[in-house]
């Protein structure tokens, strides 16, 4: 086994100890990038020049739990003199020449920059699909997507490329592609760690956060981004949380509740199949765990109505913040120059040559959102419906200590389009309730709780806004009950 | 016909600060382009709007000034269009909640009092710079993200006097507060004109017609008065006003269509998430409250009720804080007002005008005028004397006690040092001194000459006149 | 109700056109997603609440203080554009 299949603490461990360099974790890193490229596309770049220097350079670096560790980067947070795309055609070429703040902390800490990963396009997108350079594909089975917007980030942990990557999370786009690769991917508290140079998609919803392959790195990983940035308002102190050394806590007597309307089979009598009574069968064993570990686990009920409003209250809100947050894409400044004679022609051109289709429906989408005539009834409405659930979230962490749930409802789907009906309970209630935590802001984790049909499932733990030391602890428990920590796709199953 | 015109103004100004609205780089004028830009301005994928605390503290000290009624939590919105001089595709300006509204400011119209309302202020960014030239255009971003204040009034001036009033006494706030240089010739105040004419009487208002970005007050003056003669005709003729975009050209002096509003653009304002509300607390606004100056329209009302001195005078003297407080200095250290405004509104208005400069600049502080003016109450010296004194001072850059002492301009005020002056004089001319009429003034006249003369103008002529006539009647009476 | 037509005119305000099938495949969608924003304006009581955009109410926010001046450099503002003209951006000339 390679040092680099090892988690971070313990990869830190042997480089301490002299088993490994950190040179040839980097070389070793480098060359699984190029590897499997052909085979996953992760990256849109393999940052082999950056990679080097930073090593040359890494004796100025103070001792840290990262320095040395090899890391990739979802290609939608600004690297200074790095190609930077959000997998767009639009800035197909643009090179930033400042760091998004997470990228100057994870530097400063020496973690090796070794790649920037694949997303759907400007993270707009739940499959991993979209990107300008091609769809990514899933470790455990080359046929079947990893998820997304995070894809190219969470496939390189899952294949073991790298023990740890960055992502971002508007809806579940850390948290969904993390349970489709059977790995760790965590989503912090809205303001925990810094936005400023993460191409916004939605900014009221956005959240800097990482894939890994144990709590415990999460862990790590968070306390070296976190802080209170002067570049980002909504960034707050966080001197007082720390979540590497909370990790072990005693959990006993710790409440936990699921919503019973998400995981009640009756409520998908139309919807099930095997793959669904697996999770559904799965997430009842991780109850036991739960309950073994000496914690409570409580059945709460919240109005079906207002679970089934999740999906659309989050296209609603993300349509319409990221129409307009995607307005400086003109090619004027940067990006390709549209042709034309006049300026309402080139910024047309390059926008209608530089987006793809579906980005195209989504701002449509979020346009008519935002209009005057439809604002009350859509934006705003959805404003309410994001208000009624957050309220009726932080009641329930007044009274708990975490939500417990199944990540999604079915295992990574294939790239065969299948017609997946929208309107379906499954897909409105099971599929996509992780957006709770980002219309709350709720700290929020994803881990691997076993497999169906031989590929990774997962459950998701979301606790109260600042409960971050808590909740890692709690899935940090788990997942020392389960063993999946650390595992590392095998190829095709 | 006769036609009322009412007019609405939206009046730019930028604030003075350090650095930008929502960005570090530097807020200050630059010739040199794109020298004042940081990523945050250019609207660069990844950055976030950093609100500045001086721009949202100026901004609440001008909602204060217009009397408005300010928000429990300031926070703002954006304004979303696309446009080569707005890098970001939006604009952050305030629409849900802005810094003041329902304000109103009293201005003097000629001699009366009109009270302008204020619909609303609110705090945003400017965008950049286009520079036009033939065949294409050059974007400067210095001006990007420039915090900019914008008042907006209720449709309720009905003259060019009444805009030109209201506009002039805003710019005076501005600088009272020093929120703002509010220097027009650098674009740092400009103003969109509403303007429609109705019948005299009738109770709804004309097609309203909007002219853009009128650079100078003068221009507004004669933006308006282009268009109300030109709205007037076209209604004269039977004819309607087309709701309509124009601009004004001031080098022809008129105003041309630069668009036809067919529909209202839709902004879809929403709120700016990535500025969380922050709280405008009771401490915060005290502690403002401290800052704002009594502003000129209650100077000018005090000057004229405590100081009896003329709507003229006291409208000169509270154009500027600086001179207001150099006059109410003089007051405190016991001059009479009248003879304070007096001084000040002609010499050293007239000095500092002339000069350019400010008058806190000016080498002739209030004690020195205190002092002069005391010197002429003691009779010490002439009115016209303290004049050329005012000018040496300021020439020579010395205290007015200097330049007396220096050259001798003390007044003879010992009686019988005069006395002796008028004895010797009436010696030398003692057949006309003998002729003397006290019904005719001539002969007193020349005898006040000759003692000036001898004394080379320091005695003081109303003493010396008195003693003369007093002599002159001893003398005649004695023959 | 929505058609190509608008859905064309809502796109040329974004400042981007779509291919004819595009439009088709937006229209169906549009079917389906306001069937599902109607979940939203269905929900009972949903008239008395404040509309929520920041997910959590930040204690102490702090404004960034009027010093620290910093700026870029024009190399770097202008290193991505395609087209430039001394120190500025050039674009083909602008009229109002």
């Amino acid at each position: 086994m390679s040092y680099l299949d090892k988690t971070i603490a313990e990869i830190k461990l042997s480089l301490d100890k002299n088993e490994t360099t950190v040179s040839s974790l980097t070389t070793e890193a480098i060359e699984r990038a190029k590897d499997y490229q052909e085979k996953l596309n992760s990256f849109v770049t393999i940052t082999e020049d950056n990679a080097k220097n930073q090593l040359d350079n890494l004796d100025s670096v103070k001792d840290s739990p990262l320095k040395g560790i090899p890391y990739a980067l979802k290609d939608n947070f600004s690297t200074k003199g790095i190609l930077t795309t959000a997998s767009s055609n639009i800035l197909k070429d643009y090179v930033p020449f400042f760091n998004a703040t997470c990228v100057n902390k994870l530097y400063n800490k020496g973690a090796i920059l070794i790649g920037k990963t694949v997303l759907d396009e400007l993270a707009m997108g739940g499959t991993g699909t979209t990107g300008h350079t091609g769809p990514v594909k899933n470790p455990w089975n080359a046929k079947r997507l990893i998820g997304g917007s995070s894809a190219g980030s969470a496939s390189a942990v899952a294949s073991g490329i790298v023990p740890f990557s960055i992502g971002s999370d508007t809806g579940d786009s850390i948290r969904k592609p993390a349970c489709y690769g059977g790995i760790v991917g965590y989503k912090p508290t809205y303001g925990l760690v810094s936005r400023f140079g993460l191409f916004a998609f939605a900014s009221s919803m956005d959240h800097v956060g990482c894939f890994t392959r144990s709590v415990l790195d999460s862990a790590i990983v968070t306390d070296a981004i976190k802080g209170k940035d002067e570049k980002d308002m909504t960034t707050f102190d966080s001197s007082n949380i720390n979540l590497t050394a909370n990790i072990n806590n005693d959990i006993k007597g710790k409440k936990l509740f699921y919503i019973k309307e998400l995981v009640d089979r009756n409520n998908y009598q139309d919807d099930m199949d095997e793959e669904l009574d697996q999770i559904l069968i799965n997430f009842d064993l991780i109850k036991e765990k739960c309950k073994n570990l000496g914690m409570t686990i409580e059945e709460v009920s919240i109005d079906k109505n207002l679970l089934k409003a999740i999906f659309p209250t989050y296209i609603t809100i993300s349509c319409a913040e990221a129409t307009s947050n995607n307005s400086n894409l003109t090619g004027i400044i940067f990006g390709p120059r549209g042709a034309g004679d006049n300026i309402n022609e080139i910024m047309f051109n390059a926008r209608t040559k530089g987006f793809s289709e579906l980005i195209k429906r989504r701002f449509v989408l979020g346009s008519y959102i935002l209009q005057k005539e439809n604002q009350e009834k859509l934006f705003l409405n959805a404003g309410r419906i994001r208000r009624l659930i957050v309220d009726k979230m932080t009641t329930l962490f007044k009274e708990y200590d975490a939500m417990i749930l199944p990540a999604t409802g079915s295992i990574a789907p294939t790239f065969r389009k299948e017609d997946i009906d929208k309107l379906s309970d499954r897909y409105l209630l099971l599929e996509n309730h992780m957006a709770i935590a980002n219309f709350g802001g709720f700290p929020s984790i994803t881990i691997p709780s076993g497999f169906v049909h031989n590929m990774p499932i997962g459950i998701n733990i979301t606790s109260g806004i600042k409960q971050d030391e808590k909740l890692l602890n709690i899935a940090n428990k788990i997942e020392n009950a389960l063993t999946y920590k650390g595992q590392i796709a095998g190829g095709e199953n | 016909m006769n036609y009322e015109v009412t007019i609405g103004l939206e009046v730019h100004c930028e604030v003075k600060t350090k650095s930008k609205m929502f960005s570090p780089a530097p807020n200050n004028y630059n010739e040199n382009p794109n020298e004042n830009i940081s990523e945050i301005d250019l609207g660069f994928p990844g950055i976030l709007p950093i609100a500045n605390m001086e721009a949202v503290r100026k901004s609440i000290l001008m909602a204060m000034a217009l009397n408005c009624k300010l928000p429990e939590k300031m926070f703002f919105d954006r304004k979303n269009y696309y446009y080569p001089d707005l890098p970001k595709g939006y604009q952050i300006t305030q629409n849900t909640k802005p810094v003041g509204i329902n304000g109103y400011i009293d201005v003097y119209v000629a001699d009366k009092v009109k009270r302008i309302n204020i619909h609303d202020i609110h705090l945003e960014e400017d965008t950049a710079s286009l520079d036009h030239y033939d065949t294409y255009s050059l974007i400067d971003y210095n001006r990007a993200g420039v915090p900019l204040l914008e008042t907006v009034t209720e449709p309720c001036i009905h003259s060019s006097e009444e805009a030109l009033a209201f506009l002039d006494s805003l710019r005076r706030i501005f600088l009272y507060t020093n929120i703002s240089e509010a220097r027009t010739d650098r674009g740092q105040m400009r103003c969109d004109v509403n303007i429609s004419l109705a019948k005299k009487g009738s109770k709804t208002l004309g097609t309203k017609v909007e002219m853009k970005n009128i650079n100078s007050f003068s221009n507004v003056k004669d933006a308006i008065e282009y268009e109300i003669k030109r709205q007037s005709e076209l209604l004269d003729s039977g004819e309607k006003i087309v709701m309509e975009t124009r601009r004004y050209d001031d080098t022809t002096g008129k105003t041309y269509r630069m668009r036809e509003k067919v529909e209202n653009l839709d902004y879809k304002y929403y709120i700016e998430p990535n500025i969380p509300p922050f709280k405008i607390t009771e401490k915060l606004i005290n502690e403002i409250k401290e800052e704002l100056p009594m502003l000129q329209f209650e100077r000018i009302n005090k000057y004229i009720n405590e100081y009896e001195l003329s709507l003229y005078d006291a409208t000169i003297l509270t154009k500027n804080i600086e001179t207001a407080l150099y006059f109410e200095e003089v007051i405190k250290k016991g001059v009479e007002p009248k003879i304070a405004a007096n001084w000040i509104n002609t010499r050293i208005l007239g000095y500092i005008n002339k000069e350019e400069i400010n008058i806190n600049d000016c080498t002739f502080k209030t004690d020195d005028l205190v002092e002069l003016i005391g010197y002429i109450n003691k009779n010490v010296i002439s009115t016209k004397q303290a004049k050329d004194i005012f000018y040496k001072c300021l020439e020579e850059n010395k205290k007015p006690s200097i330049i007396i002492k220096e050259n001798n301009m003390e007044q003879i005020t010992d009686t019988n040092a005069i006395l002796s002056v008028i004895k010797e004089v009436i010696n030398e001319n003692l057949d006309l001194a003998k002729s003397y009429n006290p019904e005719r003034g001539r002969t007193v006249d020349f005898f006040v000459g000759q003692v000036m003369k001898k004394t080379k103008g320091k005695a003081n002529p109303k003493s010396a006149m008195d003693l003369i006539k007093e002599e002159l009647l001893k003398l005649i009476q004695k023959n | 109700m929505i058609t190509k037509e608008l859905l064309k005119d809502y796109a040329n305000k974004l400042m981007f056109d779509m291919k004819d099938e595009e439009y088709q495949t937006l229209l169906k969608e549009f079917d389906v997603i306001l069937k599902q924003m109607d979940l939203i304006s269905n929900i009972e009581g949903i008239n008395q609440v404040e509309p929520m955009t920041f997910p959590f109410e930040l204690q102490d926010v702090e404004l960034r203080k009027d010093e620290n001046i910093r700026t870029i450099t024009k190399e770097d503002a202008l290193s991505n554009t395609d087209s430039k003209m001394g120190n500025e951006i050039r674009v083909p000339k602008v009229v109002e």
